[in-house]
């Protein structure tokens, strides 16, 4: 029964094989890893989150790729794996972002849209007909609650939170180049210069603003926050996740 | 007959210098047959937030239900205590689920909002039956007295009053207001809530 | 002010209807407040002087609280026209009174003259309520308040019309945690003027200017002398109200 290529346990995604696995996550998984590089550091002041932005071809029009995704002012994430899996999470996510506004007139923590989409994720493992998202996710957001806070998401539905982590095909080189680089006090400018350089170790080919992509989340001042306060309902606070533009990322990698 | 009138009741919120109070009277009638003087229509939400539900009394009970509820489910999500703006948020986007069957009560909400510098802020709200927020800097009004506790309100109140003088204000207001509506009174509760404690009075009033 | 509704009256429904009824409502809700406190020897009476018709006002000046002695003055909220054809003939009754006794007619006997009037028109009865603050015989201040077929009471305070609801229990409140003195009474009107132009609610019905609006004390000319209603208000001249359009 048990055979390389996960045997008749491998189909089904509802049945446990007789050592306790669900193989199809593992399969996964395994898409994941194939996907491009992704990772995202927590800064002292802020986060980053960078993907490199890999095309088969140089006839294909990248400005249409989107690898790091708004969900909404406070909110932004990246992925490895399957781009359509990716996209139709996004798509959930911001429709939860929203739904929670229109309930409590603010947007979601960080952890909360996290759980959400980790349950959505979840969901797709234990239900029939369907197959689990090819998706791992480095979601990162700021709340008043948390401050700014980095989750990991797998195919499985679990989830943690980072200071720093990556994702997809160089993911071990990854993270062990990133424990040798971080501290608990790295600026948001140090931090997105070392995602830069992690990228780096993995790169196939030139890093130029068209083949990365950066998000960054900004801690508010006192003076923003108590205006946001004041603003409420018809003035909105600024936004603290962006992502940089093309100009921005061709600045960092000049430097 | 007015629904919002089949069993009386009123409820009135005042801001105070870092401090706010909301009072209720305690009558339960049936339309004009008196059947309970002891009939509050204030609930804790948090140790922060009050909430006042004058209106129809069924719904007045399983409100107090459905808020503890998602009150509740909200604590446990987010691992935190929810802030005044965003219960009166869920207060309003609660009451507009039922927009075209809606509760028959007018809500109104006191507390003290956290500020980003650690500090207290007053926060007082009231809606419609279906949800429409009104976020108002000095008093709100609700229940079959409003337009008596409207008054007597706008003649009293005064801003930045200490919680001795605002707890004085809200009585004089509702118990004068109430006096005059023969669908409330047999009795007030006023709350007053400062960063640091809660003083919770009942008033005696007139019984006829 | 009337509406009349006018109909052209059709033959062919007429006939196809058979008998058909025409209705005409004489009477109309003209908005406003009015308001009177008594004191221990004196009386305030106040009234808006907006007239208004659903949410169209008529006039931002139509006076209607009226002096009818020396020592009595009435206030007529609801029907303007029957309020006015109203204090005619009061006026009317207490020049008759006085040829006959040489004499004003009290207080007392004005209020009684009143419930006499109003009841007299118990099945068509002026739409107003009236309020009529004054002196006494003996000296102290008094307010009567009056139904519109004629039952009345003699009352510490009371407010009448549109903002009724509002006022009165500030009234009831005022009255009660202290006695009414000269000195707190009149700075109490101006509060409730205030009162009345900031609830916006009730602005539609009851709305006042400063200038437009009406305090006439009952009292002893040393009241009606005093020195905040002089430099707050000199008098109720039209070419001050008119800078307050």
């Amino acid at each position: 029964m048990a055979s390389a290529d996960g045997g008749a346990y491998s189909f089904s995604l509802t049945t446990f094989s007789p050592s306790g696995k669900l193989v199809q996550i593992e399969h996964a998984l395994a898409a994941v890893s194939a996907g491009t590089t992704s990772l995202g550091i927590k800064a002292s002041n802020g986060i980053v989150i960078a993907t490199e932005k890999k095309t088969s071809s140089i006839l294909i029009d990248d400005s249409m790729l989107d690898k790091v995704a708004v969900v909404c002012p406070n909110i932004g994430i990246v992925y490895s794996g399957m781009g359509p899996d990716f996209r139709v999470l996004i798509a959930k996510a911001r429709k939860s972002a929203q739904a929670y506004w229109k309930i409590y007139g603010e947007y979601p923590p960080t952890r909360v849209l996290t759980q959400e989409l980790a349950t959505v994720m979840q969901q797709a493992t234990q239900s029939g007909g369907v197959r689990p998202y090819g998706v791992s996710l480095l979601v990162a957001g700021w709340d008043i609650n948390r401050g700014p806070s980095l989750y990991q998401v797998d195919p499985s539905g679990s989830f943690w939170a980072w200071k720093a982590s990556a994702i997809g095909k160089n993911m071990v080189n990854a993270k062990t180049f990133l424990e040798k680089r971080y501290n608990d006090d790295i600026s948001l400018e140090d931090a997105i210069h070392t995602a830069l350089l992690t990228l780096k170790e993995g790169f196939e080919g030139q890093m130029t603003e068209k083949t990365i992509e950066i998000g960054i989340v900004t801690v508010p001042s006192a003076a923003e926050l108590e205006e946001g306060k004041i603003g409420g309902e018809t003035g909105r606070p600024k936004p603290t996740f962006r992502k940089l533009t093309e100009e921005e990322v061709r600045d960092y990698l000049a430097l | 007959m007015s629904i919002m009138e089949n069993n009386g009741g009123s409820v009135i919120a005042m801001v105070g210098k870092e401090c706010v109070a909301i009072a209720c009277d305690l009558r339960l009638g049936n339309q004009a047959l008196g059947v309970s003087s002891d009939f509050q229509k204030i609930f804790p939400v948090t140790d922060r937030i009050f909430l006042g539900l004058p209106g129809l009394g069924t719904d007045v009970t399983t409100l107090k239900e459905l808020f503890r509820f998602r009150v509740n489910m909200y604590t446990i999500k987010e691992e935190r205590e929810i802030e005044p703006e965003t219960f009166a948020h869920l207060v309003s986007s609660t009451l507009y689920e039922h927009r075209f069957g809606p509760y028959f009560i007018e809500p109104v909400m006191a507390g003290l909002s956290k500020t980003p510098s650690g500090g207290f802020k007053p926060f007082i709200a009231a809606t419609d039956l279906i949800g429409c927020l009104n976020f108002a800097k000095d008093f709100v009004v609700a229940g079959t007295a409003s337009s008596k506790l409207f008054g007597v309100a706008e003649g009293l109140w005064e801003p930045d009053l200490e919680p001795e003088d605002l707890f004085e204000t809200i009585s004089q207001t509702i118990m004068n207001a109430v006096d005059r509506d023969a669908y409330s009174g047999w009795g007030c509760i006023v709350h007053v809530i400062t960063k640091d404690q809660i003083v919770t009075r009942t008033l005696k009033a007139r019984m006829d | 002010m009337l509406s009349v509704p006018h109909q052209q009256p059709n033959l062919h429904v007429q006939q196809a209807h058979g008998p058909q009824q025409r209705h005409f409502n004489p009477y109309t809700e003209n908005g406003g407040t009015i308001l009177a406190i008594a004191g221990k020897d004196f009386s305030v009476i106040a009234g808006d002087t907006r007239q208004s018709e659903g949410y169209s006002i008529q006039t931002r000046y139509a006076p209607k609280v009226f002096r009818l002695t020396d020592r009595a003055v009435l206030a007529v909220n609801g029907f303007a026209a029957d309020g006015n054809m109203f204090v005619k003939k009061v006026r009317q009754r207490l020049e008759w009174y006085r040829h006959a006794h040489a004499k004003d007619m009290p207080l007392r006997a004005i209020a009684r003259l009143i419930q006499t009037m109003l009841y007299a028109r118990r099945f068509f009865p002026f739409y107003v309520y009236n309020i009529l603050g004054g002196i006494e015989e003996d000296g102290t201040g008094a307010v009567y308040s009056f139904d519109p077929v004629g039952s009345y009471e003699r009352e510490a305070c009371r407010a009448a019309g549109a903002a009724q609801s509002l006022v009165q229990p500030f009234l009831d409140n005022q009255a009660s945690t202290a006695k009414f003195s000269t000195s707190r009474t009149i700075p109490l009107t101006e509060e409730l003027r205030s009162l009345s132009f900031s609830l916006s609610a009730e602005l539609f019905l009851s709305g006042c200017y400063p200038i437009g609006n009406q305090t006439l004390v009952s009292s002893r000319p040393t009241v009606q002398t005093n020195p905040y209603q002089s430099a707050r208000q000199p008098r109720m001249d039209n070419a001050i109200y008119h800078k307050w359009r």
